[in-house]
C-alpha cells in the first residue's frame, strides 16, 4: 500500500498519496494553481514558472508542479509574494504575445486568456518592440504560430513521452526559442494531433478547420470512434450539422484522451459530398430517388417475394462490423426471425471471428484482457508488428507498459526492427524481435510452444492438454521450424523463457495471425501457449485479439455470425447458416436469390471475379450504405444509412468493453440510422400492408433496442470474471484435437513476398473520404526494403510493375523505401487499390471460412517510361 | 622566486616543461594516484579532501569532499565523474591554461576522484572552441592508457578507469552542471530541475560528480602533501590558491595563481601592474560576467569566497575584469546583457523573456532615448527574474544590472538627462546593436 501524507495548503489540511505533486494536492483540496507547462500526462518540466508557491521554511518560491508533497509541509498559493510572482510571469508571457485573440482558433479555451483574466495587468509594462516570428506550417495539417507560443514544451514532451514519435524539438535559444520539427526536418510524424490537443494556447492549431468556428459556438458530443477496435472516446465538436473538429479530454475513456491521426483528422468523411442521402430504386430507366415509404415497401415486397417463391433460405444478409450492437441485434432478428433465414454474417468474418471462436472454445469467453492488464504486465508477447498502424492506441498502451513498468516486449512479425525516423514501430522497441518470414506466424507459435514445453511448462496446465500438446510437437524439430520461419531454436528458447517466466505476461494478436492462413487454428495454439506459460486467468495476463473494425466483438456477440446467436450461444450444426463466402458461392449457383448488404462491399473485400458474377446473379440485392460503392452500383435498392456521428448506440471494442455512441448531428439528407431501418422493416414485414405508416415506426429509441437485446441474452451473460476459465480449460483439454502441420517453406531468391495491410493514416475505405487523411496519403505506395531498392536501382516514387504466376493482371505502383520492410518483402496499403489483391492467392479457413488473401509471392519489374 | 606559493602553475613555470607524461612523472606526477590505490580506501580519500577544505573552483565554491561524499555508497550500477572544462564565463581563461600546459595534473586528480567515488568512467566536457586543449587532453589520455595509468585493473588493484573527452558545441549554458549532463547525453543543453541533484541522479540517471578542472587539478597535491599543508595557503574558509584571470584595463593582464584571500587591490595594483595609462579605476567585475560589479571603495576586499560574497558580489570563477574611469557603465552593462540575451537557453519564462526586455531598455538608454521610469522598470524586471528560474543563469544575468544601478545610478541618470552617452557621444540605438 502506498503511504499517505498530510500537508497544509492555504491553511487547509489535505491528505494525499505520497509522491503527489503540490499542484495536484492543491487541486484535490479545491485550489487551482495557475500553470502552463504542467500537464497530468507529462513529467514535470517546471519551465513556465507560473505555478510558483510559497513553502514554509524554504526561502525561494518553489514550482508546485515539480515539488512532491512532504509530511507537515505548509504551502501558501495565494500570498502577496506568490501572486506578485505569477503576475510577473504573466507580464513576461503577454509581453511578446501578439494579443490576436479575435482571430485565434484557441480563443475561448486558451489558458493564457484565462490566466490573463486573473493575473494579467491591464497594460503591458513593456514599451519596446515585440519579438516576432513568421507564421509557418507543420506539414499539411498543423499551423504553427510561434508568436502565441509560451514555450511550455508540452507538445514536444507529449510527442516524446506519450507517443514516442520524437518528432518535435526546441529550436534556437533564449527569446528566439521556438518549437519545431526536430532538427528542422519536414514534419513526417504520426499526425496524431496530440500536439494540437495539448497546446495550452493557440501556437499549434489544426489547419483542417482554420477560422471555421469560434470555440464557444461548438456543441460537444461525447461518443466513440469508429475507425478501429481500440474503442477510443472522442468528442465531436459541431456547429449545426457540421463536425468542425474532434477532441478527447485528457484522461477520459479507454484511450485516456490520446488519439491517432484517424481519430483526430478523420472526421470529414462524415459529411463527404459522395454520401448517399436518399433511397434509390434501380430500374431499367436508371436510378430513381424515392421516398422512404416507397423504398420500405419495395424492400418488403422484394424479400417477401423471394421467400414465397424460393423459401426463406434463399435470403442472406451481411452486416458491417462498424454497425452498432443494436443494429447487429436487429439485423440478425430481421434475418433469423422475421425473414426466417439462418444466413447472416458480418464483417467479423474477415478475421475477428477466428479470435472470438477460438478463445470462447478454450476459455468460455473472449473477454480475457483489458488495457489495464497490458499496463500491469511485465512481459508482452505481440504477434502484431503492424500494431501502430492497425490499433494505434492499444500500441500506446504497450509503449506505456514498456516506459512505466519496464515491461519486456517480444514481437513476432515479418517486419524489421528498424523504424521510420518519426513513426513508432513496436518491433523497434522490442527486447526481442523474432523477424519471421511472411505468413509463418503459425509456425512461430509452434516454435514458442516447443521452447516453453521443453523448458518450463506451467504447473497448473491440465495433464490431458499437456500430453496432447507434447505429442503434437514431438515429431517436429526446431531445424524444420527454422527452415519455415527463419528463427533459430535459441531465439525461440530465449523468447519463450522470457515470456513464461514473466510475473504477468500478456499476448497480443493482430491481423497477421487473424487474417493469416489458418487463423482459427493459430488462435487455438495461442490459447494453448497462454495456458502452457501460465499467462492467463490472472490480472496482468491473457490474450488480446486486436480488432480492425470498431464493433467486430459486438457484431459477434450480438449474433451477427452464423455460428453464434446473441450472447455467444452456439448455433447447432443444423441451424447454422452460411458464412460470407458461402453466401457468395450460393448466390453464384443460384441457391441464394436475395442479399441484404449493410455497409458491406464484397467486391472490395473479396477481390475475385466470381463475386461480381454472384452478385449479378441475384434476383434482389439490397445495399444499405453511407457512400456509393462498386457494390451499390449493382443493387436493386440502395438505402442511405448514417455515419456514427448521426446516430446513437453501442460499440463493443476488442477488450469487450461496451461503450455508448451519442448522436452529434442530424442525419444527412434523408439518410436514416441502420437500426431505424431494421426496426421499421421488422414491423413492416410482420404486418399487413394497409396499416398506416406512422404506426409502424418500431422501436422508439436505440435504448429500447438495447434493452430488448439484453433481454435476449442467455443467463450468465456477459462473462466478465475469469473464475470459470479453469473449468472451461479442463473441458477443452478433454476434447482438444491438436495437430501441427508445417507449411511448405516459401521459395527464397527470385521474387518478393507481398503483403497488403493497413496504413497508419487510414482504416478501411471510410477514411479515404476524409480530406485530412487523404492529405497525408491519397494513393497506394509500394513500401520496399531500402537495400532491395538500392540493389535494383529503384528510386523513391519510381513506378514498378507487379505480377503473379498464373494471373493476367499486372499492377503498377510507385515505390517508397521504408526501413521497417524486410529484405525480399513488399508492403502495400489496402485502402485504395483493389487490383493488388487479385495478385494474391485466396484461401478459406477450414473451420471458420475466413477468407485469407493478405500475402503472396509476386515478381517485380521496373516500368520503362516511354516518351 | 615567486612571491606567492603556487601549486598548479609550479610545473608549467619551469623552463622547457611541455606537460608530457614523462615530464609530469619526473616531478612526482601520478605518485598520489598510486599511493591512493595502494594505501587508501575510497572514504579515506574523501576524508582527506574534506579536511583540506578544497572548495569548487568553477564558481559556486561548494566543498569538493562534501560533494563527493553525497554519492550513495550502496548504489548498484555505474557512477560517473564529469570534469567541467566548458570554461565559457566571459573573462575566464584559467582552465584552458591548466589543460594545455599540464594536462596530467588534472587527469591524475580525476583518477583519484573516480577512485574515491567508485566511478569507472569519467568524461571531460570541454568547450567546443578549445581545439588545442582537446587535442592535448586526447594525447595525454592516450599516454596514460599506454602507461597503464588509465585502463583496466590499474596496478593490480582491480580498479578500472576510462576517461573520454567530449567537446561541447558552443553554448554557455552547458557549463551549468545539469545542462552539461544533458548535452553529454546527446540532448539539447538545458538545465534540469533540482532536486534531484547529480550526486543522486546525474549522467544517464546515475550518481555523478561534476568538478571544475582547477578543483580536480588540486587533488594530487592534497593527497601528496596532506590537507594540513593545503590549509597553510589561503584563508581558513577558503584554503589553497586560486588562479585569477585578470583582464581589462590593467598593465599586465593574465592568469595569476595567488593565495585565496589576497586583497583585490593587491591583485590589480601589484600583481597586474596597475591601471593602464595610470588612470583611475571605476569598477571591477571580480568573478566573471555573472558576478555583480564592485566599486573602487571595495578594493580592499579579500578575494576569497565569503569576503566577496559579504560585499554583495561573488568570487565566481575569479575572472577579474578591470574598468577604468573612461568606461561607460551603461555600455558595459548592455554589453554583458548582450551576452546573456544570446546565451539564455530559453527554457524558463523569466530568463527567456526578461533578458530581451532588459537588453532593449539598456540599448535605448545608451542610445540616448532613456526615460526616467526605465531604472524602476529595470529593477522590477530583475526582481521578476531573480530566484525564479530553473537554474542560476537568471540570477547571473541580473547581477550586472542590479550592481551597476546600485553603485553607478548617477551614470544611468546622466545618460537619460543628457539624452545620450557621455562616453560615446555618437551612440545611437542602431549602434547598440
Amino acid at each position: 500500500m502506498s503511504s499517505r501524507v498530510t500537508l497544509i495548503i492555504n491553511g487547509k489540511e489535505v491528505t494525499v498519496e505520497a509522491g503527489t505533486r503540490v499542484i495536484e494536492a492543491a487541486k484535490q483540496a479545491g485550489t487551482e494553481i495557475p500553470h502552463f507547462c504542467y500537464h497530468p500526462k507529462l513529467k514535470p518540466d517546471a519551465n513556465c514558472r507560473m505555478c510558483l508557491v510559497e513553502i514554509e521554511k524554504v526561502p525561494k518560491l518553489q514550482t508546485s508542479c515539480s515539488t512532491p508533497v512532504a509530511e507537515g509541509m505548509v504551502v501558501t498559493t495565494e500570498s502577496e509574494k506568490v501572486v506578485e510572482a505569477q503576475k510577473g510571469v504573466m507580464a513576461f508571457l503577454l509581453g511578446n504575445h501578439p494579443l490576436d485573440c479575435p482571430e485565434c482558433d484557441q480563443g475561448g479555451e486558451c489558458q493564457l486568456q484565462d490566466f490573463a483574466h486573473q493575473y494579467g495587468a491591464m497594460t503591458s509594462p513593456f514599451g519596446e518592440t515585440k519579438r516576432t516570428f513568421e507564421k509557418t506550417y507543420f506539414g499539411p495539417l498543423i499551423e504553427k504560430e510561434m508568436n502565441r507560443c509560451v514555450s511550455c514544451l508540452r507538445c514536444v514532451r507529449y510527442c516524446d513521452e506519450v507517443i514516442g514519435s520524437n518528432s518535435l524539438g526546441s529550436m534556437n535559444r533564449g527569446a528566439m526559442h521556438e518549437v519545431g520539427a526536430f532538427a528542422n526536418h519536414e514534419l513526417e510524424c504520426e499526425f496524431c494531433g496530440g500536439c494540437i490537443q495539448i497546446c495550452p494556447v493557440g501556437a499549434l492549431t489544426s489547419r483542417l478547420s482554420m477560422f471555421d468556428y469560434r470555440t464557444w459556438q461548438l456543441n460537444k458530443t461525447d461518443t466513440v470512434c469508429n475507425y478501429c477496435g481500440d474503442g477510443c472516446s472522442l468528442t465531436l465538436e459541431t456547429v449545426q450539422e457540421d463536425v468542425k473538429r474532434v477532441s478527447s479530454e485528457a484522461g477520459t475513456g479507454r484511450n485516456t484522451g490520446d488519439l491517432c491521426s484517424r481519430g483526430f483528422f478523420g472526421y470529414s468523411a462524415i459529411n463527404h459530398e459522395s454520401r448517399l442521402s436518399r433511397p434509390l430504386l434501380r430500374g431499367d430507366g436508371g436510378d430513381l430517388e424515392v421516398t422512404w415509404e416507397w423504398a420500405y415497401q419495395k424492400t418488403v415486397d422484394g424479400l417477401k417475394g423471394i421467400v414465397e417463391a424460393h423459401g426463406a433460405k434463399a435470403v442472406g444478409g451481411i452486416i458491417s462490423a462498424q454497425c452498432t450492437n443494436e443494429e447487429v441485434y436487429l439485423f440478425q432478428k430481421l434475418m433469423r426471425e422475421t425473414v426466417g433465414t439462418p444466413h447472416i454474417d458480418s464483417g467479423a468474418r474477415y478475421g475477428y471471428i477466428n479470435a472470438v471462436s477460438a478463445l470462447t472454445q478454450v476459455f468460455g469467453t473472449a473477454r480475457l484482457t483489458h488495457y489495464e492488464d497490458i499496463l500491469a504486465s511485465d512481459c508482452l508477447l505481440v504477434f502484431a508488428g503492424e500494431m501502430t498502424e492497425t490499433n494505434p492506441i492499444t500500441a500506446l498502451k504497450v509503449k506505456e507498459a514498456i516506459r512505466q513498468n519496464k515491461a519486456k516486449l517480444i514481437t513476432v512479425s515479418p517486419y524489421r526492427s528498424k523504424r521510420e525516423t518519426y513513426i513508432s514501430h513496436l518491433p523497434h522497441l522490442a527486447h526481442q524481435h523474432l523477424q519471421i518470414r511472411v505468413g509463418t506466424e503459425n509456425t512461430a507459435i509452434l516454435g514458442l510452444t516447443k521452447a516453453i514445453l521443453e523448458k518450463s511448462p506451467a504447473s497448473e496446465m491440465p495433464e490431458a492438454l499437456l500430453s496432447k500438446v507434447q505429442s503434437a510437437v514431438s515429431n517436429i524439430s526446431f531445424s524444420e521450424i527454422e527452415t519455415v520461419t527463419g528463427i533459430s531454436e535459441q531465439q525461440f528458447v530465449d523468447a519463450g523463457t522470457l515470456f513464461s517466466e514473466a510475473k504477468q505476461g500478456v499476448m497480443i494478436v493482430g491481423r497477421s495471425v487473424l487474417r493469416g492462413n489458418d487463423g482459427y487454428q493459430s488462435m487455438l495454439r495461442i490459447a494453448e501457449l497462454a495456458i502452457l506459460s501460465g499467462q492467463v486467468g490472472r490480472p496482468g495476463t491473457g490474450i488480446l485479439a486486436l480488432s480492425k473494425e470498431s464493433n467486430a466483438f459486438g457484431a459477434i456477440e450480438m449474433g451477427g455470425t452464423p455460428e453464434f446467436l446473441p450472447g455467444f450461444q452456439e448455433t447447432s450444426e443444423a441451424e447454422k447458416g452460411y458464412t460470407v463466402i458461402e453466401m457468395i458461392d450460393a448466390a453464384a449457383r443460384g441457391e441464394i436469390k436475395a442479399l441484404y448488404l449493410v455497409g458491406e462491399n464484397p467486391l472490395r473485400s473479396i477481390p475475385q471475379k466470381k463475386v461480381a458474377a454472384a452478385l449479378e446473379n441475384l434476383e434482389f440485392l439490397i445495399c444499405q450504405d453511407l457512400y456509393s460503392t462498386e457494390t451499390t452500383a449493382l443493387a436493386h435498392i440502395v438505402l442511405p444509412a448514417t455515419s456514427y456521428a448521426e446516430k446513437s448506440g453501442r460499440f463493443t471494442n476488442h477488450e469487450g468493453e461496451t461503450q455508448k455512441l451519442r448522436q452529434a448531428i442530424d442525419p444527412l439528407g434523408n439518410a436514416k440510422p441502420d437500426w431505424q431501418i431494421f426496426s421499421t422493416l421488422i414491423n413492416k414485414m410482420k404486418t399487413e400492408d394497409k396499416i398506416p405508416y406512422q404506426k409502424l415506426l418500431g422501436h422508439s429509441s436505440v435504448d429500447v433496442v438495447w434493452k430488448e437485446a439484453v433481454m435476449a441474452m442467455p443467463p450468465g451473460w456477459p462473462v466478465l470474471s475469469n473464475e470459470g476459465i479453469s473449468a472451461q480449460i479442463s473441458s477443452y483439454a478433454a476434447d482438444a484435437d491438436i495437430r501441427w502441420t508445417l507449411p511448405e517453406p516459401s521459395p527464397q531468391g527470385e521474387g518478393f513476398d507481398l503483403q497488403v495491410g493497413q496504413s497508419l493514416f487510414h482504416a478501411g475505405k471510410m477514411s479515404t473520404y476524409a480530406s485530412g487523411l487523404t492529405t497525408l496519403l491519397d494513393s497506394p505506395v509500394l513500401l520496399m526494403n531500402p537495400e532491395d531498392a538500392e540493389r535494383l536501382e529503384i528510386e523513391d516514387g519510381e513506378l514498378v510493375q507487379l505480377s503473379a504466376e498464373g494471373e493476367q493482371v499486372m499492377v503498377q505502383l510507385p515505390v517508397k523505401a521504408s526501413k521497417k520492410i524486410a529484405e525480399g518483402t513488399l508492403f502495400v496499403p489496402e485502402h485504395f487499390s483493389l487490383n493488388v489483391k487479385t495478385l494474391l492467392p485466396l484461401t478459406l479457413d477450414a473451420t471458420t471460412g475466413v477468407p485469407y488473401g493478405d500475402h503472396g509471392r509476386v515478381s517485380l519489374s521496373k516500368v520503362r517510361v516511354t516518351a | 622566486m615567486p612571491k606567492y606559493e603556487q601549486i598548479l602553475f609550479n610545473n608549467m613555470s619551469k623552463a622547457g616543461y611541455t606537460g608530457s607524461l614523462k615530464e609530469y612523472e619526473a616531478v612526482g606526477g601520478y605518485t598520489a594516484f598510486k599511493k591512493v590505490l595502494k594505501e587508501y580506501s575510497s572514504s579515506d580519500v574523501i576524508d582527506i579532501v574534506k579536511k583540506s577544505g578544497l572548495r569548487g573552483r568553477g564558481g559556486a565554491g561548494f566543498p569538493a569532499g562534501l560533494k563527493w561524499s553525497f554519492i550513495p555508497k550502496d548504489h548498484v550500477g555505474p557512477r560517473y565523474l564529469c570534469c567541467n572544462a566548458d570554461e565559457s564565463e566571459p573573462g575566464t581563461y584559467k582552465d584552458r591554461q591548466l589543460m594545455e600546459f599540464d594536462p596530467h595534473q588534472m587527469l591524475e586528480g580525476m583518477a583519484i576522484c573516480c577512485y574515491a567515488i567508485g566511478a569507472q568512467t569519467a568524461y571531460i566536457y570541454i568547450r567546443g572552441e578549445f581545439d588545442l586543449g582537446a587535442e592535448i587532453l586526447e594525447n595525454a589520455i592516450q599516454e596514460a592508457y599506454k602507461a597503464k595509468l588509465v585502463g583496466k585493473d590499474l596496478f593490480g588493484s582491480g580498479f578500472n578507469l576510462d576517461i573520454y573527452v567530449h567537446r561541447g558545441a558552443g553554448a554557455y549554458i552547458c557549463g551549468e552542471e545539469t545542462a552539461l549532463l544533458e548535452s553529454l547525453e546527446g540532448k539539447r543543453g538545458k538545465p534540469r530541475i533540482k532536486p534531484p541533484f547529480p550526486a543522486i541522479n546525474g549522467l544517464y540517471q546515475e550518481p555523478t560528480v561534476i568538478n571544475n578542472v582547477e578543483t580536480l587539478a588540486n587533488v594530487p597535491y592534497i593527497i601528496n602533501k596532506g590537507p594540513e599543508w593545503f590549509r597553510t595557503i589561503g584563508t581558513e574558509k577558503s584554503p589553497g590558491t586560486k588562479v585569477f584571470s585578470v583582464s581589462g584595463h590593467v598593465k599586465k593582464p593574465g592568469n595569476y595563481e595567488l593565495p585565496l584571500g589576497i586583497p583585490l587591490r593587491e591583485i590589480i595594483y601589484d600583481v597586474a601592474g596597475g591601471i593602464l595609462g595610470d588612470k583611475q579605476l571605476k569598477a571591477v567585475i571580480p568573478g566573471g560576467a555573472s558576478a555583480p560589479m564592485m566599486p573602487p571603495d571595495q578594493l580592499d576586499t579579500p578575494m576569497d569566497f565569503d569576503s566577496v560574497a559579504a560585499v554583495g558580489s561573488m568570487l565566481g570563477s575569479a575572472a577579474i575584469t578591470v574598468m577604468d574611469e573612461d568606461t561607460c557603465i551603461v555600455w558595459a552593462a548592455m554589453n554583458l546583457m548582450e551576452f546573456f540575451y544570446h546565451e539564455s537557453c530559453g527554457q524558463c519564462t523569466p530568463c527567456r523573456e526578461g533578458s530581451g526586455w532588459i537588453l532593449q531598455i539598456l540599448r535605448r538608454i545608451e542610445g540616448g532615448e532613456g526615460r526616467h521610469s526605465d531604472l524602476d522598470q529595470l529593477l522590477e524586471l530583475c526582481t521578476r527574474i531573480g530566484g525564479r528560474t530553473v537554474c542560476a543563469f537568471g540570477d547571473a544575468e541580473i547581477g550586472p544590472i542590479l550592481s551597476t544601478i546600485k553603485h553607478f545610478r548617477s551614470e544611468y541618470e546622466r545618460h537619460i538627462e543628457e539624452k545620450g552617452c557621455p562616453f560615446h557621444p555618437n551612440a545611437t540605438l542602431s549602434m547598440a546593436h
